[in-house]
């Protein structure tokens, strides 16, 4: 009886909320046939200025949840994905996470894209206790909540780790670079990454010649791009976000003038690889379309798939990459935990995961960092060759016949 | 101290990125001088001319001049059915705002559904060609865009100078009750114009899509600095809303050159209330 | 009447309580933050209004004051630890200041209007967000405020947002009505059509303009503290985006922008729509769909939704209540007796001098009103008549001179000071306010002139002379449906229900047919025997000589005669100049 009242008065109020603002979200009608599926809800930025990688998630996420179906469901039932559009914002993403948790009742969520929309959403999840997994946050260090869990493999220093890394890289070169020129995006994970790679340069003495922060939607490169020229460093690193990295090589192009090495923080895939004065860029991945990732089945199946897909949405650079296998791997390590657990409780979720590794096509995965981050860095560094990306170093981790490039 | 090179080659990054400001202040400070329309649409179409320009481009290997008259013939047809519209409906300067507001709102989301949101890149021969003198470079395309550019802000101002039909446009602007009482037929002469600022967003579209990389979401980038250009360069006037646009873009350029190129819009900017306060004249 | 007053103070109450209760009732969370964003929505749209659709200086740049605010609870609360609720007057006051600050400054600067004011927010935007970005306020990597503590109202965070929210919409909701209602608004409404006519009623312009921009910027900061915490991280890129100076002036033109409910009706329809179409595939074609309906509207409602409604009320129910004269009106008393013995001077002009750009228009002028005289001013085009009334009312500044209004010096005073000594003008050519009514128009004089009216009785002033110019039939209209004729005879209107002591009126009779000549004469007589003084300029010689006492002949910027009319008009020099240049035209 007690149950049957407070249904009406959700639905009056509901019926309320209709008439004043002609609001009529997704799944109120509550399904009640058997087989109830397992509905898991995401926000991503399908419109707006991050909307070109909301759109590969958003690929990803499809083909997941349909392979998963095909292959039985989750724990004997189908699942439903509840996917909204938080339009780049970050109060969208919130006040949207409140609404697949309270209002659409999904039994789990997963991450946003954009560092924004992560940690405004990551609040909602630590306030209704759900567990939250995220695959492309870039400041590791402020996702402080205890059920909060990272699929990317940068761990928990990424500002350290990756630097690190690629003076490694070109240290086992004929000519590591002695100079380095850092020019950055102002969005906060960038910023924080070139900040990182400044003092890490120091440390390992590569002259940080030139340090330049740019604002994110700058629309001319060309006086910056002058600059770069002007100092003519070893290694230009860029702390670019989609295609900030193609505009300023596009610059100094119109200035007669090639980086002798560089590398780009996040670019978007398709459109530097097929740029021809992107040749010899390196950048980071943890999956791309070919050998050694797609060694296993399943990881190759889903670079088909995912090829597959993104021709059919008209894509220009139809492969899958990190953003894609990031956005795999969530799922995988959300579905493992239920799978495992046979529960969809958070509490036993997050404590099983906090206990266990998972196998993603990204590789094994644990949780060992600070934060539930990985351990260590276990991301590769990846480099244009041929139109291609092909993957460089570590050496052991690299293409099959591939090596790093350098002068 | 950076040296004299750097200065000069931002100088001339400066003044080209002033001209693609420029060249997209046009069609909007007419419109809003003129005919008293302010057309948030303006970005809106030029993003979408700059997607056919592309796609016509790529796909049927349409040649960008020729896709280009195809789209200010189109374009214009556009803009005077607009017009049609705001008179039919006698639209106000307020209106005008919301209406192209929504239609900017309706071209962001056509363009995202035919071309999804990725990236679009119009390679050509020229995208990175450059000509060298001495040790400066001017980036061809960026060239044009601003020749370009000048030539539509002289031909336009001359022809509202010394045209009687572009004089007859200022009139109406100024009284149209009295223009009217002279015998200028109002109606007719903006449509015209309204025709023609909309044909400026299609030529300001074709620059675009050989410069730049597209997006939907572009269409918002570059409403802020457009405005605070077409502003500058007094509503209705071709050649202030080219000075304008060069102001700015020298403004960002240099400050991009000695300082951080964060601070760009900060000294800009400062510039220009420092301006607007003391020197409203001016402006 | 009172029944109904006290119906709606009890629906009122009843609306407010089901609001404030609504997070403790058992629905999602999402409603409940679903509606912070319609009151986030509502307060942003509001605050744009008191200063942009009110005084109609538009801001493209409340993400400025919005960002201050944001910024200055967002650091407060974290790098300083003071609690969360503590530091929303603090941002309020911030931007307030910051709001107050460029308007101190902007407002004394005469050509900074329309466009160019809009251009000056547009930079302020940028200027702030490039401070913020680059200084350690933010320095580029956002604030995290997920730990910071806030006060848990119905067991969670959400519902307290949820009342700092529904608090601000109301407040500035309170706010934008109280101010629609009083001299405030009307004078912001008047400053919006003509601000230099509004100086000359009696509105203190810059004052007026200044309290709305604080306003609207506090409110714009407030609301940017609370969201802080909403959206728990926020950074330089997305609080100065550009939505957040596009949506509400969406919103305020969509629900009727000089109305203190329509920005609000707005917000809740703009916002309803987006987070009705937030869902995957549809969510890019639904925005589309809404785009599309907001053009229909705006086509078919185009002052807004809100004027629409009232519109359609209107229809419903007839006609509108007409304001009545009030019976007593008459009574008022006069503020001089009729002339007495002595000539007093009432207006005293001394070695008054004005120049423009190099060309002298008033030289060294000397001229003293009578108490209760009809003063006829005449001279050539371009002699100064029109100089001289623009230096009386405050409009210009003298260069040199004195001028005293019944012994005290009033040439420093701003222009709304002298109105409200008592000095009225008409306009040559009228310049009414264009977007208020007819019986507006009237009220305002009233309620600014010397006088300072309240509502109902200024409302009832206005009644009454509209009456006396005989044009009480056209009250509802709006000024740009009146004839030429009409039009003069609101100017007249205006000016003499602000009850001037002294009334200036500028070639009242231009324009105007014979036998509407003599009504004005009449009219103008009558005005002289309720003890009002009168300098008339004119160039209809007919009208100078039957009505004036004594007439000023101003030639080159000087006075060269005065006397009675017949006197002066027989001088030599007055001859030359005035025949002369009559045959030369």
């Amino acid at each position: 009886m007690r149950i049957d009242l407070r249904m009406q008065s959700r639905r009056l109020v509901f019926a309320v909320l209709v008439c004043l603002t002609g609001l009529w979200p997704d799944g109120a009608v509550a399904q009640q046939a058997s087989g109830k599926p397992i509905r898991i809800g995401q926000t991503l930025s399908l419109t707006g200025p991050l909307g070109q990688t909301g759109l590969t998630h958003k690929i990803v996420s499809e083909i997941f949840v349909e392979q998963l179906n095909q292959k039985g469901g989750l724990l004997g039932r189908p699942v439903e994905y509840v996917l909204l559009d938080d339009q780049s914002k970050a109060d969208v993403a919130r006040t949207l996470y409140e609404r697949l948790i309270t209002s659409d009742r999904v039994d789990l969520i997963l991450g946003p894209y954009g560092t924004g929309a992560i940690l405004a959403s990551m609040g909602v999840a630590q306030r209704y206790h759900k567990i939250f997994i995220q695959n492309t946050l870039g400041i590791a260090e402020q996702a402080t909540y205890e059920w909060h869990f990272a699929a990317s493999l940068g761990g928990a220093e990424p500002q350290n780790t990756l630097p690190v890394k690629l003076f490694e890289a070109y240290g086992s070169t004929a000519h590591p670079p002695k100079t380095i020129a850092i020019v950055t995006s102002k969005f906060p994970s960038a910023q924080y990454m070139a900040q990182g790679t400044r003092e890490v340069a120091k440390r390992v003495g590569v002259e940080p010649v030139l340090y330049l922060e740019y604002d994110f939607g700058t629309r001319d490169y060309g006086a910056i791009a002058a600059r770069v020229k002007d100092t003519n460093a070893d290694l230009l690193w860029v702390g670019a976000l989609g295609v900030e990295g193609n505009q300023l090589l596009e610059a100094l192009e119109k200035l007669g003038y090639k980086p002798p090495r560089h590398f780009y923080l996040y670019p978007s895939s398709g459109p530097l690889a097929v740029l021809p004065a992107a040749d010899g860029a390196l950048s980071l991945t943890s999956f791309e379309d070919g050998l050694p990732y797609t060694a296993n089945p399943v990881s190759a199946e889903f670079a088909r798939l995912f090829a597959e897909r993104a021709a059919k949405a008209g894509l220009p650079y139809a492969h899958a990459d990190s953003q894609a296998g990031n956005e795999y791997a969530g799922w995988q390590i959300l579905t493992a935990a239920v799978t495992a657990t046979k529960s969809l409780d958070d509490k036993a979720l997050a404590e099983w995961l906090d206990k266990n590794e998972v196998e993603t096509v990204l590789g094994k995965r644990d949780f060992g960092g600070k934060w539930h981050n990985s351990r260590t860095d276990y991301q590769q560094l990846r480099q244009v060759q041929d139109g291609r990306w092909v993957a460089v170093w570590p050496p052991e981790k690299a293409t099959p016949g591939a090596r790093l490039i350098a002068p | 101290m950076p040296h004299l090179t750097l200065l000069e080659q931002a100088l001339i990054s400066g003044i080209l990125a002033g001209g693609l400001y420029g060249l997209l202040a046009l069609g909007l400070s007419l419109s809003w001088g003129l005919l008293r329309l302010v057309n948030l649409g303006h970005f809106a179409m030029a993003l979408l001319a700059a997607y056919l320009t592309w796609y016509l481009g790529t796909a049927f290997a349409i040649a960008p001049w020729w896709a280009g008259v195809a789209i200010v013939v189109a374009f214009f047809v556009y803009g005077v059915a607009l017009h049609w519209v705001f008179m039919r409906f006698r639209v106000t300067e307020m209106g005008s705002m919301l209406i192209t507001f929504g239609i900017a709102v309706i071209v962001e989301s056509t363009i995202q559904t035919i071309w999804t949101a990725d990236f679009r890149r119009y390679e050509t021969a020229l995208a990175g060609a450059s000509f060298v003198v001495g040790a400066l470079y001017v980036p061809m395309l960026n060239l044009a865009a601003f020749v370009v550019a000048a030539l539509l802000a002289v031909l336009t101002w001359a022809w509202l100078r010394f045209a009687t039909i572009g004089k007859a446009l200022r009139a109406c602007a100024e009284d149209a009750p009295i223009a009217t009482a002279f015998g200028i037929n109002h109606r007719a002469l903006s449509f015209l114009l309204s025709g023609i600022c909309a044909a400026y967003a299609g030529i300001a579209g074709v620059f675009i899509a050989l410069i730049a990389t597209l997006a939907p979401s572009e269409i918002w980038t570059w409403i802020g600095v457009v405005f605070a250009v077409v502003i500058i360069g007094r509503l209705g006037n071709p050649i202030g809303a080219l000075a304008g646009g060069i102001l700015i873009g020298v403004c960002e350029a240099m400050t991009m050159a000695v300082a951080d190129p964060a601070w760009a819009p900060l000294v800009s900017f400062s510039l220009l209330i420092a301006l607007l306060l003391f020197r409203p004249r001016w402006i | 009447m009172t029944r109904q007053r006290v119906l709606e103070i009890a629906g009122l109450a009843v609306a407010a309580a089901a609001l404030v209760a609504f997070p403790a009732l058992d629905v999602p969370a999402f409603y409940v933050s679903f509606l912070y964003m319609v009151f986030f929505w509502i307060a942003m749209a509001t605050s744009w209004t008191i200063l942009s659709g009110f005084a109609g200086y538009w801001s493209f740049g409340h993400a400025a004051f919005f960002g201050a605010g944001l910024y200055t609870s967002a650091t407060l609360a974290t790098k300083f630890g003071v609690p969360f609720l503590l530091t929303l007057p603090l941002a309020a006051g911030v931007a307030a200041l910051l709001g107050s600050g460029i308007g101190f400054v902007v407002f004394r600067v005469q050509r900074l209007r329309g466009e160019l004011f809009a251009l000056l927010t547009i930079s302020v935007t940028f200027v702030i967000a490039a401070i913020i970005s680059n200084t350690a306020i933010d320095g580029g990597a956002g604030v995290n405020l997920m730990n910071v503590h806030l006060p848990e109202v119905f067991g969670s965070p959400t519902g307290t947002i949820y009342l700092l929210g529904l608090a601000m919409a109301a407040l500035s909701l309170w706010a934008a009505w109280r101010i629609f209602r009083s001299r405030l608004g009307l004078g912001l409404l008047a400053i919006h059509d003509d601000e230099d006519v509004a100086e000359v009623k009696g509105v203190p312009t810059f004052r007026y303009k200044l309290a709305a921009f604080a306003l609207s910027a506090g409110i714009a900061g407030a609301a940017g503290g609370v969201h802080a915490i909403y959206v728990g991280y926020v950074t330089v890129g997305e609080t100065f985006e550009i939505t957040v100076t596009m949506y509400p002036v969406v919103m305020s033109i969509l629900g009727g922008a000089r109305h203190w409910l329509g920005p609000a009706l707005g917000a809740t329809i703009v916002t309803g729509a987006l987070y009705g179409f937030a869902s995957g595939p549809e969510a890019s074609l639904g925005r589309a769909g809404i785009a599309l309906g907001l053009i229909v509207v705006v086509l078919l409602l185009p002052g807004g939704v809100m004027p629409g409604l009232i519109r359609l009320r209107h229809a419903l129910r007839r006609a509108p209540d007409r304001v009545a004269p009030a019976p007593g009106l008459a009574a008022v008393p006069k503020q001089c007796p009729a002339q007495g013995a002595t000539p007093v001077v009432a207006l005293d002009c001394r070695g008054i001098c004005k120049t423009f750009g190099g060309v002298q228009a008033l030289k060294d002028v000397d001229l003293a009103v009578l108490e209760g005289e009809i003063l006829g001013l005449v001279g050539p085009n371009g002699s100064g008549k029109s100089t001289l009334i623009n230096v009386v009312t405050g409009h210009h500044r003298l260069d040199r001179g004195t001028i005293a209004l019944a012994g005290a010096r009033i040439d420093a005073l701003p222009a709304h000071g002298i109105a409200r000594l008592g000095i009225a003008r008409t306009y040559q050519i009228p310049r009414p306010f264009n977007r208020l009514s007819v019986l507006d128009n009237v009220a305002l004089a009233a309620r600014f002139g010397p006088l300072a009216r309240g509502r109902a009785d200024a409302y009832a002033e206005a009644a009454h002379w509209l009456g006396y110019t005989g044009i009480a039939r056209r009250a509802d209209a709006l000024p740009g449906q009146l004839n030429l004729h009409e039009r003069k005879f609101l100017e007249l209107a205006r000016a003499l229900a602000a009850r001037p002591r002294i009334l200036l009126l500028d070639e009242v009779l231009s324009g105007l047919n014979h036998t509407e000549i003599d009504a004005a004469l009449d009219l103008i007589r009558d005005i002289r025997a309720g003890g009002t003084t009168i300098v008339f300029v004119e160039h209809l010689m007919r009208a100078v000589v039957a009505l004036s006492d004594r007439v000023a002949v101003l030639n080159d910027g000087a006075v060269i005669a005065i006397g009675t009319p017949h006197e002066t008009m027989r001088e030599a020099e007055v001859v030359k100049v005035y025949l002369g240049k009559a045959h030369a035209s």
